[in-house]
């Protein structure tokens, strides 16, 4: 989630003129891992293919040499099947006279060989790096870089960057790319096409390859940006001619005679490898995926993530820096400190014993009395900075995000998430998508901005529409949940089980609805399951700190923006005005007390800030447990943040981005109304 | 050269002495079409003899024999294999016993792992690819998913829905002459090929054709 924060480049942001230094390889192979390592700068890295859907770049002294250092989207081929595929493909196309490195997982040669072949064709040099060759060897899928270096032609190193093994050497090699020397043999009728192709081409000398050729011959229409528009026509006509030769598709003859390629070169450089040992990881690795046992395990993983995060974090941690740290000594020393500096005649109130931000006795003030009034109220009145705005950032929000992240970043590094896909294949299949969307959806429980881009991972449209909806409307994020899991515990189960079902019932029949409405098909379930890994402890430090570095940098400022409006309104005597405008929706429709607009007025810059507002009113007591469930099933289903909407905007286009949150806008008021007259009928309100 | 009239009689003929029954009568055998004059012919080359009652001779039962093998394993083939709907595997195998050269036959027979008898549990006559592989328990070409548990397959052949289907597979190194190993079958079909395990669609677990190895 920190690509947010670090550079997100499209390929034609990236500074031009500098030498670069190009990552490309499979998915969950270490890429970005490697990048951290080359560059010193911290990238997400998780075990899950499609963690980096943008391009990351940053400069780095690599070898006594300058270069960009770009991290590119995992690919299994340069004919992309999926947009972060065809961004990594983009790039390489797009970087002439680049240094290209290779990044394969040891233990995963023939895929690995699969992508060296294409790079080969595309007739860039580069070296190729063996990453994660502890695992092999603890797999006995062992490969000998010199051998394979010897039949390849191109500088092949052996690294392990978790272990920041080797990676000298590494370097050494990256700015010394070569030529490789391997090639495929084709059906006769595709190599003739190919040299026409070649030739169709030849003006752009960085575009007439084979392997732009063969590109074509595959029908990848996701080049047709880079080829002249003057050639569409000629090319189409090669293309057809050749097919007709044939008697099955050229790109599954293509991708055929690659593979045999590789598995002679394998058989040549005598590597076969034999297929994994059982173990107790794969042990594990199989039980969370077993028809019976994946259940009880699934049901386990999310008891532990209650207790660490909705008990201990959001219970524990934020009841003792809330009213410890920030209620009971912080606030107290600010509110003292201001009151000696912003003087005017008031007195505190004081609630058990200790000193509130609320005040009476000021009146009759002078111009200058009333500029220090004015200070005081914006730092530390009742909707002041470090009174409301700090205390739900950093009092409320930010543990339940820390234990959040530190429980994720275990899920992820672990291997789970993928195996969890497996496991509700069949039910996101109800919905329009299909086991792949588990990905973006539980990312969505960190971050639904994040997790919005990361539907680039998807196949289609149609399913990309549908899981940013889904996002946007009912998967909270960490900062949210960790709210709302506070807010639940005073509840009891019944009520709190009424906010799981009308969320769950929510993602579920809108998916549904969803998959009926929006045209189109969802792609096919296919998903690469990496092996289980024991998480780093290192790794997951590194990773919680930078997301909990992004929060601050990207939530509290906005938490300070809304804290100032609340204020604005409030002095200029508006939030009533407001609060009485917003009456027949708020307290008319949803039955709750006017305050609850400031809720939703701040939930429109952030909906988790919404929350702990509306937390903080429960806390105060001005919320019924009845309220309380139907305030915080509006603000569950809300737009989840403004960067989240630009985010919509930007990746779906501005018609469908709008009308996802004109839907959203009405859904989540309407289901409260909804909510507020059942429990009225049922007279419980 | 193709005798379907012919064929029916020879067909009938078999059915009726596996069932145990005798035919009186050419007239008996509920034909139509051109019967009587097929029946000519059949008894001129010596195939069939018409006495007491209707006798297969030994160059006719070999030639029924054939016929028979012929459809019951093209029933195999469309209503298992190509999960054709059973009217419709009954109708294709009709047409398909009178057409299939022995050779082909014989392929189709090891195909689907020589098996004994037909859906409708009648027996399949061997042929002589069945008596060099003398046991036949185990076919020879499976569907993936009905692989057993953590055993091994190499793939034989693929038969996508989409080429997408198959370069995606391709990707991941899974073509015909890749060994794989079936993972788990529910509640996703996962499979390992080479260090790489992918879940895919349950629908592509049934188009992916293997023959289990030891």
């Amino acid at each position: 989630m920190s690509q947010l924060a670090s550079s997100c480049h499209r390929p034609a942001d990236l500074p031009g003129a500098e030498p670069r230094l190009l990552l490309i390889g499979n998915p969950n192979v270490g890429k970005s891992l490697l990048f951290g390592c080359l560059t010193n700068r911290y990238v997400t890295v998780s075990n899950y293919p499609g963690t980096t859907v943008e391009i990351t770049s940053a400069r780095a002294t690599i070898a006594g040499q300058t270069r960009l250092v770009i991290d590119t989207p995992g690919t299994n081929g340069l004919i992309p099947q999926s947009d972060d595929e065809r961004v990594a493909r983009d790039i390489l196309l797009s970087s002439p006279g680049a240094d290209v490195m290779q990044v394969g997982d040891m233990s995963n040669i023939r895929r690995t060989l699969l992508l060296s072949l294409q790079i080969a064709e595309h007739g860039v040099p580069f070296t190729l790096c063996l990453n994660m060759s502890d695992e092999a060897r603890e797999r006995d899928a062992e490969v000998d870089p010199a051998a394979l270096a010897a039949v390849v032609g191109v500088p092949v190193v052996a690294t392990s960057a978790l272990r920041r093994w080797n990676l000298e050497h590494l370097k050494r090699d990256a700015v010394r790319p070569e030529r490789a020397r391997i090639s495929v043999v084709y059906p006769a009728a595709i190599e003739t096409a190919v040299l026409s192709i070649v030739a169709e081409l030849a003006v752009d000398p960085h575009l007439a390859t084979r392997g732009v050729a063969l590109s074509v011959l595959a029908g990848d229409e996701t080049l047709k940006p880079f080829l002249p528009a003057a050639s569409l026509d000629r090319l189409d006509a090669i293309r057809g001619e050749a097919q007709s030769q044939l008697s099955q598709p050229m790109s599954w003859l293509i991708v055929t005679a690659r593979l045999s390629a590789v598995d002679r070169i394998l058989g040549n450089a005598s590597m076969k490898q034999s297929l994994p040992r059982n173990n107790v990881r794969e042990w594990l690795g199989a039980m969370t995926m077993h028809p019976v046992w994946g259940w009880p395990f699934l049901l386990a993983v999310l008891y532990i993530a209650w207790l660490f995060v909705g008990k201990f974090g959001a219970g524990i941690v934020v009841d003792f820096v809330q009213t410890k740290i920030f209620q009971e000594h912080l606030n107290v020393w600010t509110i003292q400190l201001i009151d000696l500096v912003a003087r005017f005649p008031h007195h505190h109130v004081i609630a058990n014993g200790i000193l509130a931000p609320a005040y009476s006795g000021a009146v009759h003030l002078t111009i200058g009395q009333k500029v220090a009034q004015f200070i005081h109220d914006l730092l530390v009145g009742p909707y002041g900075v470090v009174t409301m705005a700090m205390t739900y950032a950093i009092a409320i929000v930010l543990p339940v995000v820390i234990t959040f992240f530190t429980f994720f970043g275990i899920l992820e590094d672990s291997g789970y998430l993928p195996r969890l896909a497996v496991m509700l294949n069949r039910l996101f299949r109800r919905m329009g998508l299909n086991g792949k969307a588990v990905l973006p959806m539980v990312l969505g429980l960190g971050c639904d901005t994040m997790a919005t881009l990361t539907t680039r991972i998807l196949e289609t449209k149609k399913e990309m529409i549908i899981v940013t909806l889904l996002l946007a409307l009912g998967v909270p994020c960490s900062a949210q949940l960790g709210v709302i899991m506070a807010m639940l515990g005073p509840l009891g189960i019944g009520l709190a089980s009424v906010w799981v079902g009308v969320t769950l019932g929510t993602i579920f029949l809108v998916g549904w609805l969803a998959s009926k409405l929006v045209r189109g098909k969802a792609g096919d379930f296919i998903l690469e399951i990496p092996p289980v890994r024991t998480p780093k402890l290192s790794n997951i430090l590194i990773k919680v700190l930078a997301r909990t570095e992004w929060y601050l940098k990207e939530a509290v400022p906005l938490f300070v923006v809304g804290t100032l409006l609340l204020y604005v309104l409030d002095y200029a005597n508006l939030l009533t005005k407001l609060q009485r405008l917003l009456a027949p929706i708020v307290v008319g429709g949803l039955g709750l007390p006017a305050q609850a607009s400031n809720a939703f007025l701040i939930g429109f810059l952030r909906r988790d800030y919404g929350a702990a507002g509306l937390y903080a009113m429960q806390k105060a007591g001005a919320l019924t447990p009845v309220q309380t469930v139907v305030a915080l099933t509006v603000i569950t289903l809300f737009i989840p943040c403004i960067a989240n909407f630009l985010v919509m905007l930007k990746e779906r286009g501005t018609k469908t981005g709008l009308a996802i949150s004109g839907f959203i806008l009405v859904y989540s008021f309407g289901i409260g109304w909804v909510m507020n007259l059942s429990f009225h009928l049922a007279g419980m309100s | 050269m193709i005798h379907p009239a012919g064929d029916e009689i020879l067909e009938r003929l078999w059915y009726a002495k596996e069932e145990g029954r005798t035919i009186a009568s050419i007239a008996e055998l509920p034909l139509n079409g051109d019967t009587a004059q097929a029946a000519d012919a059949l008894i001129a080359s010596h195939q069939i003899r018409c006495g007491k009652t209707v006798e297969l001779l030994p160059e006719g039962e070999e030639r029924a024999r054939g016929i028979v093998r012929r459809h019951r394993l093209s029933e195999i083939l469309f209503a298992q294999v190509l999960e054709v709907d059973p009217h419709d595997a009954e109708q294709s195998a009709c047409e398909f016993e009178h057409m299939l050269t022995e050779r082909v036959v014989d392929r189709v027979c090891t195909f689907l792992g020589h098996p004994p008898s037909c859906p409708h549990g009648k027996t399949i006559p061997q042929g002589s690819c069945c008596r060099v592989y003398s046991r036949t328990v185990e076919p020879l070409i499976t569907r993936l998913v009905d692989l057993p548990l953590g055993t091994t397959g190499c793939v034989v052949f693929i038969a996508p829905r989409s080429v997408q289907r198959l370069n995606r597979l391709a990707a991941f190194g899974v073509v015909p002459g890749s060994e794989v190993r079936l993972i788990e079958r529910l509640p996703s079909v996962v499979l390992a090929c080479g260090q790489t395990s992918i879940a895919v669609e349950d629908e592509i677990g049934r188009e992916i054709y293997v023959r289990p190895m030891a």
